[in-house]
């Protein structure tokens, strides 16, 4: 929304990755490891977006509310702001942020709908509380920048543009958004991570276009290399460990 | 970044946004009362820093922290400018739930969100309708340019102001104008393919394209609300009085012609054009109506007030026209004479104390166009010379130009100055522009009307002005002696009240004889 990235709060707050890695103590000292965390945040980035998918509103809404959430937890605990709860306020607020308004009642609707389960349901009181706490959180930074703005340009300028990279490509983005990428890195950054691998996976030389870039390309592989151990790690992702990594925040110490 | 371990504070750190509480201020009185809610004058306990703080209102909210706050905010955190409100912090209030309870959470925020803003003495509407009140031509210029300066950064940064009206400019005494209000801003894209909605500005401000119907458009609508403003200045009292939509077109219409495919290309597709097109045929009067206006002002209002969005002049070249580098210059922000704080809500509040006369005046401050009622155009009133024609002033009759100016006495940031004496000791105590008839007196050209700022030497000419500063240092040159005007020593020269001088041309002798 900023004209510019480079004077915008977003690229003033990146965080190293030890720094979004750091687990709040309260959640330590209940015995959530970093794994439990990045496995939980990856847990709501599905939740916020198979409730998204509900409410029907755009990708960049979902991708705000998690960079909101993850955010969130580079600064408060998750024993004390419960991720059930972060998780749908963040696509509240940041639905307002996007000029996207979603009434929280359609919210507690479809979070029933969505989730039996009784941790999971909240009312519309709680988001309304959570959404002060949120903002606060954020302290009221609410501007994200996407690397989906970067991304069309890009794939014009290396004449990438087919339908079937654009689409991979765009997952490919969509899916960087269950881990902390958004946090650490310039998006359009992340965009050329994502057009890299799709490249090589649809078998597309863009070895001459990347050297034209004046990118170090040692980041954008870096970044590469993390999407690529996400998705090969991913596949031990499983419900019962999330349950477990939940769990452990209502333990008292 | 480093998480302070419980209970511990992070002391290097300012506070994060919200985490204070309000009562980290004291409230000295309202200055201000809206639809979001009301505005105080407080000054924060730790430091003494004057703010204002901006209630944001939450009972009412069914859908929590309401949505014009937030594109408030979002647009005052990206933005930082000399021209455009700093947006200081935002703070809560501890409702009374909280007290019973004794929780430190719980309905915390029940009791009220506040923004924090740096504090502004004045807002141009309230500057320009205190009785006596009239602008200088480098005074003018001062605040467009300010104005102009303020709008093309919002505009490089993609912001749409979109409620760009007198009291939305606020004004310090320091001279400095700030854009105020971004309850209606949002971004747009450079494309203008998003679809807004064309309910936003204040009728009278409002650019004939969203009168229209028009959902695509771009920074053009602001700068339709500048030019109305600019004119406003020059002509005495708003010039698009509307009561309502078609009127509001129609009294547009009558000035700067009725639109057609030639002068406005694509018009006749705007969505409610069949509706609202003229049934006569009406030429542009813009000119014969304002010919009395100097040349180069013209020319730039001409530019302004263009019909359609796609030829109306930017800020950004507003700013390179002739009006602002050509004699006289615009002056120096800290020249300009400091006044006795002028808010729309405190003048309100005066009415009660002030004799029936200056009630009416008061009450066309609120900015509500059915309840406006002014004088009629002035005729002649010298390009230089400009000034809101008192409202209602022929209740006042004969009566002295008393400025009606708040009184309140909270202590002022800034600092006793000795009064900027720019006013030639020969100006009119009262008598002139206070008559309804001022025609007579504004006399036309420069140097006849009764504060001619050039010509007579002493308001700008210790400063320097007429020397025609190079471009891109306009108004340079002034910064030196202000505010004490050594060379002026005019009437409110040395006066060296708390509050500045004040009641430019009024009884100049009585800088607290309003209160009597």
């Amino acid at each position: 929304m900023s004209a510019n990235f480079w004077t915008s709060s977003h690229y003033k707050h990146l965080l190293d990755q030890e720094d979004v890695d750091m687990v709040n103590p309260l959640d330590k000292e209940r015995g959530v490891t970093l794994e439990d965390f990045k496995l939980i945040k990856m847990h709501m980035t599905n939740y916020i977006l198979r409730l998204a998918q509900q409410v029907k509103v755009r990708q960049r809404v979902v991708a705000t509310a998690v960079t909101y959430m993850r955010r969130v937890y580079t600064r408060k605990s998750m024993a004390e702001y419960d991720p059930r709860l972060v998780a749908p306020t963040c696509l509240y607020l940041a639905s307002k942020a996007e000029e996207s308004t979603v009434q929280a009642r359609l919210l507690v609707f479809y979070i029933k709908k969505l989730y039996a389960d009784d941790k999971y349901r909240y009312e519309i009181k709680d988001i309304l509380e959570m959404e002060m706490k949120i903002l606060e959180a954020l302290d009221y930074y609410l501007v994200v920048f996407h690397p989906y703005r970067s991304l069309s340009q890009f794939l014009q300028d290396a004449s990438l543009n087919d339908l079937s990279m654009t689409q991979l490509t765009w997952g490919v983005i969509n899916d960087t958004y269950k881990m902390d990428l958004i946090l650490v890195h310039p998006p359009h950054l992340i965009a050329l991570a994502c057009i890299y691998i799709a490249s090589v996976f649809r078998e597309k030389d863009t070895t001459a276009w990347f050297e034209e870039l004046r990118v170090d390309m040692n980041v954008v592989k870096n970044i590469s290399m993390e999407i690529l151990d996400f998705y090969e790690s991913n596949r031990m992702f499983t419900e019962d460990r999330i349950n477990t990594a939940l769990q452990k925040l209502t333990l008292r110490p | 970044m480093s998480i302070a371990a419980p209970g511990q504070l992070n002391v290097n750190e300012s506070p994060s946004w919200g985490s204070r509480s309000v009562d980290c201020f004291e409230k000295l009185e309202q200055i201000g009362e809206g639809t979001y809610g009301q505005v105080y004058m407080a000054k924060e306990i730790k430091t003494g820093e004057i703010v204002a703080l901006k209630k944001i209102r939450m009972d009412n909210e069914r859908e929590g922290f309401p949505i014009t706050a937030i594109r408030e905010i979002k647009i005052l955190k990206k933005l930082h400018h000399e021209n455009v409100i700093k947006l200081k912090e935002i703070v809560t209030s501890p409702g009374p739930e909280k007290d019973e309870q004794g929780r430190p959470d719980g309905n915390k925020y029940k009791g009220g969100i506040y923004m924090v803003f740096e504090y502004m003495d004045h807002d141009l509407t309230g500057l320009a309708d205190r009785p006596g009140m009239r602008f200088t031509v480098p005074q003018i210029k001062c605040y467009m340019r300010q104005l102009l300066t303020g709008l093309h950064y919002c505009h490089v940064n993609q912001v749409l102001h979109r409620d760009i009206k007198g009291s939305n400019l606020l004004i310090d005494n320091e001279g400095n104008l700030k854009l105020a209000d971004f309850g209606l801003a949002r971004s747009f894209s450079n494309d203008h393919n998003a679809n807004l909605t064309n309910r936003v500005i204040t009728l009278w401000y409002r650019p004939p394209e969203l009168l229209l119907g028009t959902t695509k458009y771009g920074p053009a609508v602001d700068m339709w609300s500048v030019g109305c403003i600019f004119a406003e200045l020059l002509h005495g009292k708003p010039i698009f009085p509307g009561k309502d939509e078609p009127e509001q077109l129609n009294k547009i219409f009558e000035l700067c012609g009725a639109p057609d495919e030639v002068n406005w290309p694509g018009v006749s597709k705007t969505p409610w054009y069949n509706q609202f097109k003229p049934t006569r045929p009406m030429k542009r009067r813009l000119r014969e109506v304002f010919r009395h206006f100097d040349r180069h002002a013209l020319e730039l209002l001409e530019r302004m007030l263009t019909l359609d969005p796609a030829q109306r002049i930017t800020a950004k070249d507003a700013l390179d026209a002739e009006y602002f580098w050509t004699d006289p210059l615009p002056c120096d922000p800290k020249s300009l004479p400091k006044y006795e704080s002028s808010h729309e809500f405190q003048t309100k509040k005066k009415r009660q104390q002030q004799r029936q006369n200056e009630e009416m005046a008061k009450r066309q401050k609120m900015q509500h166009p059915q309840q406006h009622t002014r004088l009629p155009p002035i005729q002649q009133p010298g390009q230089h010379a400009q000034m809101r024609s008192g409202p209602n002033q022929n209740l006042h009759g004969s009566q002295p130009q008393v400025a009606a100016g708040p009184s309140h006495h909270y202590g002022k940031p800034r600092g006793p100055s000795g009064g900027p004496g720019r006013y030639p000791p020969s100006g009119n105590p009262g008598g002139g522009y206070n008559h309804p008839n001022r025609g007579g007196q504004g006399g036309g050209g420069y140097g006849s009307g009764p504060y001619p700022p050039q010509g007579r030497g002493a308001p700008y000419g210790s400063s320097g002005m007429p020397g025609g500063g190079p471009r891109g240092g306009g108004g340079s040159g002034y910064g030196v002696g202000a505010p004490t005007y050594p060379q002026q020593g005019g009437p409110y020269g040395g006066s060296g009240t708390g509050r500045g001088s004040n009641m430019m041309g009024g009884n100049r002798n009585q800088q607290y004889g309003w209160q009597q």
